[in-house]
């Protein structure tokens, strides 16, 4: 084949075209996914993930790993299994952090006056660095979900322990004894604030004292599991290269 | 330039395969605009945006809102029109060397996409929970709403229709037909535009300052899944860039 029918000049003009392209990719992935997950996250557990007197023993614990793993699942389903690059995962949930991060500061804390130390988001990246190195063992969506999906959802409540630790020892405030996250959200009056609307520890559960996490941290990896299914077929549908007729539309 | 070295230097009467220019600017343009709109909101969403009966809320919002739907409207007919109007009608007969400069110019309009998508899906919006959790609204046109649905997310509608526009008239890898996955994460996130809709509505019909995980807000959920559809777009992308550079590769 003569020159003049090759893209480039030589090869290592095509190695920097394909350096350069890695990158844009990589750029527009990241920043598509951070977009995409963003809005999924915090609108099926974000207020759970906003504010630390939403950061119960419970539905924080069950929800937020829940609902979390479905990204991961799918950008998986489509670094690993086509280009064998093995962290989807991370890239994920780097790419959600880094977005709430931002927000937090300069929005949360910038423009509306929560102390960051009441409006941090949750930590996701033990749960991301387990789905990706069991992912990368395996080589097998199936473990993944079984193995990763269970540890996903045990890891998420030790892996955020050291930062909620010290806003759980509880206070005695006017005769009513609470946490300090309480006592926080109880200063810092949100529109959202009524107990009506804030969902935190209901149920019987919390009676049984120092079970409530380990027990819904187990729910959590349950239905983690089943999640990761659903979302590595709906990553792999996501994955599809299919042209459809003009025709009609 | 000799066939025998490993010189990358593009030949000097030759466009470069990738404008940096353009990347550039495009991602600079963004974000000194959207620096500018959070310090306007950080003035004047606290001093003029409180009340929507106020005078003051009309000099400051409505007509920032009358404003940026006129440009919009305007920019994307201009934008979408010049795309359509200047397109190829000889694609498939290009020099490999034309379509992969125009693989580059392409990736950065996706670029910019994914750039538009960020600063509308995740900066804007969760802004808007905040904003939402601090100040009762007394309108559907708030200060934050003013912004993130009817600013941010027009930009990254503006933004992923032209690079799917771009794409259809100019590479012959999209000549095939409509790419599902392309128009799957246009589409979608364009959708939550019109959700915007049903959210206004539920937030007028009920009163629930602002439970962010409310199944009101299912909907901008399940359209930002669409965002997704950007793994098909680079998979049909890097099966192209494969053929234009596979024997130089190897």
């Amino acid at each position: 084949m003569s020159a003049s029918q090759s893209a480039v000049r030589s090869r290592a003009e095509a190695v920097q075209v394909s350096r350069t392209l890695d990158w844009m990719i990589l750029f527009t992935l990241f920043t598509a996914v951070l977009g995409g997950y963003h809005i999924h996250y915090m609108l099926t557990g974000g207020d759970w993930d906003f504010w630390s007197d939403w950061k119960d023993r419970r539905l924080w614990v069950t929800v937020a790993p829940i609902v979390s793993i479905t990204f991961p699942a799918a950008v998986q389903a489509m670094l690993w299994y086509r280009y064998r690059l093995p962290f989807g995962a991370i890239v994920c949930i780097l790419a959600l952090m880094l977005g709430e991060w931002i927000n937090r500061y300069l929005n949360f804390w910038g423009w509306t006056y929560f102390p960051v130390n009441f409006c941090f988001p949750s930590n996701l990246i033990p749960g991301a660095i387990l789905l990706d190195v069991v992912l990368m063992l395996s080589s097998s969506f199936v473990l993944t979900a079984v193995i990763g999906g269970m540890a996903w959802g045990l890891v998420f409540y030790p892996g955020n322990w050291p930062i909620i630790a010290p806003l759980h020892v509880p206070v005695e405030y006017n005769g009513m004894m609470f946490t300090l996250a309480d006592l926080q959200g109880y200063h810092y009056v949100r529109t959202g604030t009524p107990e009506y609307i804030r969902m935190v520890e209901k149920g019987t559960l919390r009676t049984f004292g120092k079970d409530v996490a380990p027990v819904s941290a187990f729910f959590s990896a349950f239905v983690s599991i089943i999640i990761y299914f659903l979302w590595h077929y709906f990553g792999r549908w996501f994955n599809k290269t299919d042209f459809i007729s003009g025709e009609g539309i | 330039m000799a066939a025998t070295t490993d010189s990358v230097k593009a030949d000097a009467s030759e466009a470069p395969l990738l404008n940096k220019v353009n990347l550039w600017a495009g991602l600079m343009l963004y974000l000194v605009f959207y620096s500018f709109i959070r310090w306007y909101e950080g003035v004047y969403g606290w001093s003029a945006g409180l009340d929507s009966f106020a005078p003051e809320f009309e000099t400051y919002w409505m007509n920032m809102l009358y404003i940026e739907l006129v440009l919009e409207v305007v920019i994307a007919s201009t934008l979408w029109g010049y795309i359509w109007k200047t397109r190829d009608r000889k694609v498939m007969s290009i020099t490999p060397r034309e379509e992969l400069r125009r693989h580059f110019t392409h990736w950065t309009w996706l670029v910019m996409y994914g750039w538009a998508i960020y600063w509308g899906a995740s900066y804007f919006t969760e802004q808007d929970g905040t904003w939402h959790q601090t100040i009762v609204r007394d309108t559907d046109f708030t200060p934050s709403h003013i912004i993130e649905f009817y600013l941010s997310y027009p930009i990254y509608i503006i933004t992923g229709v032209s690079a799917f526009l771009y794409a259809k008239t100019r590479l012959p890898a999209y000549q095939e037909g409509l790419s599902l996955m392309y128009m799957v994460s246009v589409i979608g996130p364009f959708m939550i535009l019109p959700n915007v809709g049903l959210n206004e509505w539920g937030h007028t019909f009920w009163f629930m300052e602002e439970l962010f995980v409310a199944p009101l807000h299912y909907g901008f959920v399940f359209f930002g899944w669409a965002a997704l559809a950007i793994m098909g777009v680079v998979n049909i992308e890097v099966a192209a860039l494969t053929k234009l550079l596979k024997k130089d590769l190897a």
